[in-house]
Parts: C-alpha cells; structure tokens; sequence
C-alpha cells in the first residue's frame, strides 16, 4: 500500500511540467530543493536527536563556491558543482565539532555558527559581492549535456533528488543509522557498548552537511544567483520545521513540509504583506497541535481506520 | 599461577571530599566467580564503574588481562572483551529487543559503521539474536519494542546484550535488583550456567544469592575492602556481621 | 591607545545591554529549562513601544517603564498559554518562541515600517562627558555603563543576599526539592520570568536609542545575548555578567580591527571555549 502511494506521487510529480506549465515546474523544482535540505537537517534531527540550525550555511557555502567559480573564473559546471559540494562539507566538518555539545547548547552553537556564515556574506562584500550576492550563474552545463530551460532542470534536479533520498534511505537503514538511533535514544548505553558516540555524532553531521551541500548547488542553478540571505537564520530554522511540518524521521516528510511551506508562502503572499506572521503561526500552531507533523497524522488517520470495527 | 583477569591496584576515587573508592586492591582469576557486598554507599557502583570506565579513577590502576586499561575511555575498554549491566536498567526503550541486542552485537565490530547496506543484510547477526534472545528466555518477545516489556524482562534483554559480544569479563550490577521472587531464580540460574570462559564480576545485596553464586566474596565498606574471603569465611565474619547488621 | 580605550567603553556599554537580555533568558531556563527565542523581539517591540511613549510624552524614563511592562504582560500570556502546554521539550520550544518572535518582528513592520528608527533620549543624557585624558565620550554610552552595573549589581545582591533569591537559587539547583518543601515554583517562575519580560523590554528602549530599531534587530540583539550565555553558562548570573563584558568587548574591537570577519571575532572565542569546556565557563551540566 505504502509503496504504490509512494510510486503514485513520483509519478505524478514527473508528470508535472507537461501538464502544470513553467509556473508550478518553477516552484516544484525550488520544493524538491528545499525539501532535501529540510532532509538533511533532519537526518541529525530524527535519527540522532541533534536540532541543528546551521544547515543554511552548508547551502549557502556550496551555493556561493559554485557561483563564484562558474562566473567570477569562468571554470565549467562539473568542476564548480563539485568544488561547491566540496567546499560545504568541508565547512560542515569544522562546525561539527559542536556535537562535543548537546541539548540546548548544541541548538544555541549552531545559531551563533550560521551566524558567522551569514556575517562572511554580507560583510565580506569584496568577495561575495556582499548584499547584491553574485549574480548571472549560467543554466548548468555537463559535457554533452547543455539544460537550457526549467523543465530540463526540472528533471535534472527530479533525479538528482531521488538519488539523494535513495542514499537516504540506505544510510537509515544501515548499521550506522541504528547506531545514530540508539544514541539518541540511550548515548550512556552506547558508550558501555564500545561505541564512540562523538565520533559517529560527528560523521552524522558531516554526512548531513553533504546533502544540504547538494541543495545548495541545486539551488544556486535554480536561482541563478545567490545572496546572503540564503544563508540566514530563517533558512535554517525553516528547514527544521519543513521537516517537523511534513513529519521528522520520514523521508516523504521534509519534501512534503517544504511543498505545504512554500505553497503557503506563495499562496498568502499574494494578498498578505506580513507572510512571516501565518509562517510564525505554522511554528506555533505545528508544535502545540501537530508535533509529528502530516506524515504523522496520516499514521495515526490510518492506525485508526484500521482499528475501527468490532 | 595464571595472570589474572582482572587486577586492580590501589585504586581511589574521590568526588570532592568524599573519597568513594579509598586505596583498593583486588585480584580476580579468569572464570572466577566474585561477588561485591556492603551496605549502601560503599563504593561498589564507583568501583564498579572505575573498572568499566565510567568514572575516571583518582588514582591507582585497573589491568585487564595484563592490560593497564587504567586511562583509556570507556568505549575503547570494552573492546577488550568486557561487558556490563547498570544497577538502573538502561536499554534503548525506543527501539526493538531486536535492535538493542544488534546494537550490543556490533558494539566491537568495524561494520557498525557501514552506512550504506542495510541491516538485515548482515545475515549472520539474525541467527546471532535469535540464539542471544533462547539464552535469556526472551525470544516471544522477538521483534516488540522495548517499552512494552516489563522490568524484569528488561533486565533479561540488558544480560542478553551484555552477553551477546562473547565477553571475557562480565559486569553485573544488582542484577537482580527490582525483581520478583521468581525473577531472581531465574536470574540467578542463568548466572550460575554461564560458561567459565567468562569471568563474572557481580554486585549484589541479596545475601543468599551472592553466597551461593560466588566463588569468593569481597565485602567493601566505606570505600575500602574489610575482608576479601570464601562465602563462609565472609558468613561467619565478625566484622562483616556488625557493617550489616549492627552491634549485636 | 586613545582609540583602544575607546573600544574599551563601547564593549563595556554594550556589553551592559547584553546584560540585561542575556540574565532574563538564563536565568529562566536555569529555574524552568525554558528555552526563549523570543528574547530579541521581546527587545524589539518593548523597544518600538518605547519610540511611541517618547514621541507622545517626552519622557524617557516613562518610555522604559512602559516599554518594559508590555513585555511583561505579554511574556506572561506567552509563557502560560503557549510554552507551558509543551512540557519542557527544549526542541519545542525553540520551535514556538521562533514562531512567536516571527509573528512579533512582523507586528512591529507592520505598525513602525521598515526604515531604521532611533529613540530620542532624555536631554541631560545628550552630549559627551569629558574623561581624563581629555577623552571625549558620550554621556548616553557613560550611562549605560553605570547603569548596567548597577543594575547587575542590583541582581546580584538580590540573587545572593536576599531570601527570595536563595529560594531562586535552590530552584535552579533542585527544582524538584524545592517543590517537595511546599514552595510553589510555577509561581516563582511568573515572578523570575517577569524579571526578565522587564529587562529585555527596557533593553529594547535603551538600546533603542543609540542601535537602531529596525527589522531584523530583534535576531541581531539575541545571537550576541546567546554567545553571552553560551559562554558564561546557561543558568548562571556571574556568567551572564563575564558574558556580556567578554561579548561586548570581542564586539567593539572585532568591529574595530577587523570589520568583514567581527563575527569570527565574536564566535571564534565561543567555539574554543566550547572545545574544551561544553558549558561555558560556569555553567552545569543539564
């Protein structure tokens, strides 16, 4: 059942540039990017219990690097794709040094260190250009293959983000991603078990910071320029609640939340001013009502379809 | 003589003024069975934590196997074949029995860092905790998470995995603690079948059970070791009477 | 040297802004682990609020005290209607009092729009003192050094010397004890949690009048009031007050020397501190 609900939706959401037209291929393909950073902020969130709000950094980080190598230097889009995924992981694994830290401390470290990112951005304005960003990045081009409008990019990010959640899903079912949930669930059990919890705490995060690295790149193509902002508190607290939204620990939840958080942005936006008043009450409203998100209520709107009856 | 199994020289640790451990020296033989007594406070969950790694001792040495194990941290300790309970069970309660005993499998293994097979294809571990499970008396409880099982059942699941990693030393303590009547035998007897490859540490306040399951007994008070005996050497002690008990 | 001393007082003056902030959110999650995100608009709005009061009234002092007891108010319907319900999870926490400072920051653009705004302040507060050395300083700046003193001062006293301040600080200590002997903490935390409503509300008037007031200011105030409490360690007031003085003081010359990087300047620290010691200088483990 679950597996033909799944297979439905990635049908359907292929189907979407042939019958929806540039408008909803535009802000599907920003979804799908979105959601896979949202995922990635969750696999530290679901799995090992960190709440991390630094993520925009990795996406920007990536997202700035892929810019400025393709516009400022001139260098193809395989060498500045990867310098960009490179660049946002090598970022993540300097600030991964805050799982030496846990609970609040950990909330509160992350946010001082997107800070940081963000403050880099806006202030070293000799090198990213400061509040204009960098601007102008070209449709990606990969050998032979030359996207030169959105539905192509569509699909390319389509593929690309499947393969993401396909990695995903092994690296939550692993031996790894176990290990990752019993951390959370009991750190002092783990380390009577020979585990070295900071150790694996801060692959998670490493690896976590590689997919929000891939969005970013995603995104900078999308945009066609990056600015500061992209690396800013609200990014980062956004993606955490696309994922609490859409329902933490799934893998449909994070895309799911990011499709319901921007829709609504668009949506409200259009006659509404103040869109981040309805954001902050989403915030509110999610966490008092709705902590396990849509995902959640499915389950529990399933758990009890099933359990009716004599 | 054979070296021993475990040997702890002189060891002390001292929260603040409190000294939990003071100036303690034992020697356990491989396959021996010790049992730890004394009235609360003692020291016997520091000590026994000071050998586990959980506390970092003020001083002395704790050598495994001839191995000064003193200053490495827990985690790497129990690499070298030890395993232990808590006095409080402590089992991953958000996850399956299942879970927690692959979790205790791979505890020593390399591939518990393999991030991109699944689980269930390490086969070998399936058969691994489907014998782990018959050994304790657990496997109706097979696949359930552990929220729903009872305590004693817990303290099942804790002996399941400290067992599971084929340990040289084990480390139990008040295994017993919490349970029914009944439990306790149980317990008891799975103690006592234990095969002597295993050399087994125990702290325990039931008397009857520490006399009948040890092979020698150490009774600490205050921190410090007051007799270092056989079980009836240890029942028939003056001393050993008046810590428990009283002035009679 | 002259510029070096000058550095010294704007850390230190700012520094005693970051003070006010940064004792109410430690001091409230030390007695209740309640995480506020909410802090920096609480600053924002009591400041806004403040704005309205001088321009209606004139009056500075009046501006504070309004400023400060909206927030009051406001905290107090904040903390029972809508924190109180999550039960001490820190994850929700932070999430709803995001939520609730987006929804405040979006209040205040709509009602005092989007230009910067600066707070006119009491006249005999303008103009520059005279220091030895012939040194040039503003008064207002001068003041706020004196006051955050005192006011830190002030707390310490209260927190140390004084039967409800030990009630306090057993509260943080053992929470569970303390109610166990009969003392109601929920009520005292209504009371420690309007402290802190207070301060943050004033704050927003104060700093109002020498930073600006503008959107986005609320989150800029609270990251460098969370630095001071990383650093000085979560639930402890002599750590609020080393806080703010290293913070404001990492902030003047990080600004000064470096002015593209003063954030690594600011967090640099943090982070090495954090390397060696995970909860800051005098906080406990929770």
């Amino acid at each position: 059942m679950k597996l033909f609900a799944v297979a439905a939706l990635v049908l359907a959401a292929a189907l979407i540039p042939v019958v929806a037209g540039e408008f909803w291929t535009t802000l599907l393909t920003q979804i799908m990017i979105f959601g896979l950073l949202a995922l990635s902020a969750d696999l530290l969130l679901a799995h090992a219990g960190l709440f991390s709000l630094c993520h925009a950094s990795f996406f920007a980080v990536a997202a700035y690097t892929t810019a400025i190598l393709q516009v400022r230097y001139g260098f193809g889009t395989a060498f500045a794709a990867s310098a960009g995924v490179i660049a946002g992981t090598l970022l993540a694994m300097v600030f991964a040094f805050a799982v030496r830290t846990r609970g609040v401390y950990f909330i509160l470290i992350t946010l001082a260190f997107g800070y940081i990112i963000w403050g880099v951005a806006y202030r070293w304005a000799s090198f990213t250009g400061g509040d204009n960003g960098v601007t102008s990045v070209p449709f990606p081009i990969i050998g032979p293959l030359q996207i030169t409008n959105t539905t192509q990019y569509y699909y390319l990010v389509f593929g690309l983000v499947l393969l993401a959640a396909a990695v995903y899903n092994a690296v939550a079912g692993s031996p790894f991603g176990l290990t990752l949930r019993g951390i959370k669930s009991s750190e002092p059990r783990l380390r009577s078990l020979g585990y070295n919890v900071s150790l694996h705490l801060y692959a998670a995060f490493v690896v976590s910071g590689v997919f929000a690295s891939v969005a970013g790149v995603l995104y900078v193509y999308h945009n066609r320029f990056i600015n500061p902002v992209a690396a800013s508190f609200p990014v980062s607290v956004e993606a955490i609640l696309m994922a609490i939204v859409g329902g933490s620990g799934t893998i449909l939840g994070p895309f799911i939340g990011s499709g319901l958080i921007l829709i609504l942005r668009n949506w409200v936006s259009g006659f509404f001013h103040y869109y981040n008043a309805v954001l902050g009450i989403v915030f509110i409203v999610t966490v008092l009502w709705a902590p396990l998100g849509i995902m959640g209520l499915i389950a529990r709107w399933r758990k009890r379809g099933r359990g009716a009856g004599p | 003589m054979t070296a021993p199994a475990i040997e702890i020289d002189r060891l002390s640790k001292h929260f603040g003024g409190l000294r939990a451990v003071d100036d303690v020296s034992l020697s356990i033989a491989p396959g021996e069975r010790r049992v730890l007594i004394g009235p609360n406070g003692a020291g016997k969950t520091t000590l026994f934590n000071c050998i586990a790694g959980t506390h970092r001792p003020t001083g002395g040495r704790v050598v495994l196997f001839g191995k000064d194990i003193s200053a490495l941290p827990e985690n790497r300790r129990m690499a070298f074949g030890m395993s232990r309970t808590f006095q409080i069970s402590n089992v991953c309660t958000d996850l399956t029995v299942d879970e927690n005993l692959i979790l205790a499998a791979l505890g020593n293994d390399r591939r518990k860092w393999i991030m991109y097979r699944p689980i269930s294809a390490l086969r070998r571990l399936r058969d691994l905790i489907g014998a782990g499970l018959a050994r304790v008396g657990l496997d109706h409880r097979r696949g359930e998470t552990v929220k729903v099982l009872s305590y004693g059942e817990r303290r099942q699941l804790e002996i399941a995995m400290a067992l599971i990693s084929s340990p040289r030393v084990l480390l139990l303590d008040e295994p017993c603690a919490g349970l029914s009547p009944s439990e306790r035998q149980k317990l008891s007897r799975l103690v006592s079948e234990l095969p002597r490859e295993i050399t087994v540490v125990m702290i325990e306040h039931d008397i009857d059970i520490a006399l009948a399951l040890a092979d020698r007994v150490t009774v600490l008070h205050r921190g410090r070791i007051i007799l270092d005996g056989t079980p009836s050497q240890v029942q028939n002690d003056e001393q050993v009477r008046e810590v428990y008990f009283g002035r009679v | 040297m002259r510029s070096a001393i000058l550095q010294v007082l704007n850390g230190i003056s700012l520094g005693a802004l970051l003070f006010l902030l940064a004792s109410g959110f430690t001091l409230t999650f030390g007695l209740m682990r309640v995480v506020n995100m909410a802090y920096g608009a609480y600053y924002l709005l009591g400041g806004y609020i403040g704005l309205t009061v001088m321009r209606a009234s004139g009056s500075f002092e009046l501006a504070i005290l309004i400023g400060g007891l909206s927030i009051v108010v406001l905290g107090f319907f904040v903390d029972r209607y809508l924190i109180r319900p999550l039960g001490g999870n820190h994850l929700s926490q932070t999430l709803l009092t995001v939520g609730v400072a987006f929804f405040i920051g979006e209040f205040c653009l709509a009602i005092w729009g989007g230009d910067n705004l600066k707070i006119p302040t009491a006249s005999y507060l303008r103009g520059s003192v005279v220091l030895p050395g012939e040194l040039y300083y503003p008064t207002y700046r001068f003041a706020l050094v004196i006051f955050g003193a005192v006011t830190a001062a002030s707390l310490w006293l209260l927190y140390n010397k004084t039967q409800i301040g030990a009630v306090v600080r057993a509260g943080v200590d053992d929470r569970e004890m303390v109610n166990a002997i009969g003392i109601n903490v929920d009520r005292l935390f209504v009371l420690v949690s309007a402290l802190g409503s207070f301060l943050a509300g004033a704050a927003g008037v104060i700093g109002g009048a020498f930073l600006t007031l503008n959107p986005g200011a609320e989150w800029d105030i609270l990251v460098l009031a969370l630095v001071v409490v990383i650093i000085g360690g979560l639930g402890s007031l002599e750590g609020a007050i080393l806080g703010s003085i290293i913070v404001g003081l990492l902030d003047a010359y990080g600004r000064w020397l470096l002015p593209e990087f003063s954030y690594f300047v600011l967090f640099g620290p943090m982070a090495v501190l954090l390397l060696f010691r995970v909860t800051g200088i005098f906080g406990r483990e929770h």
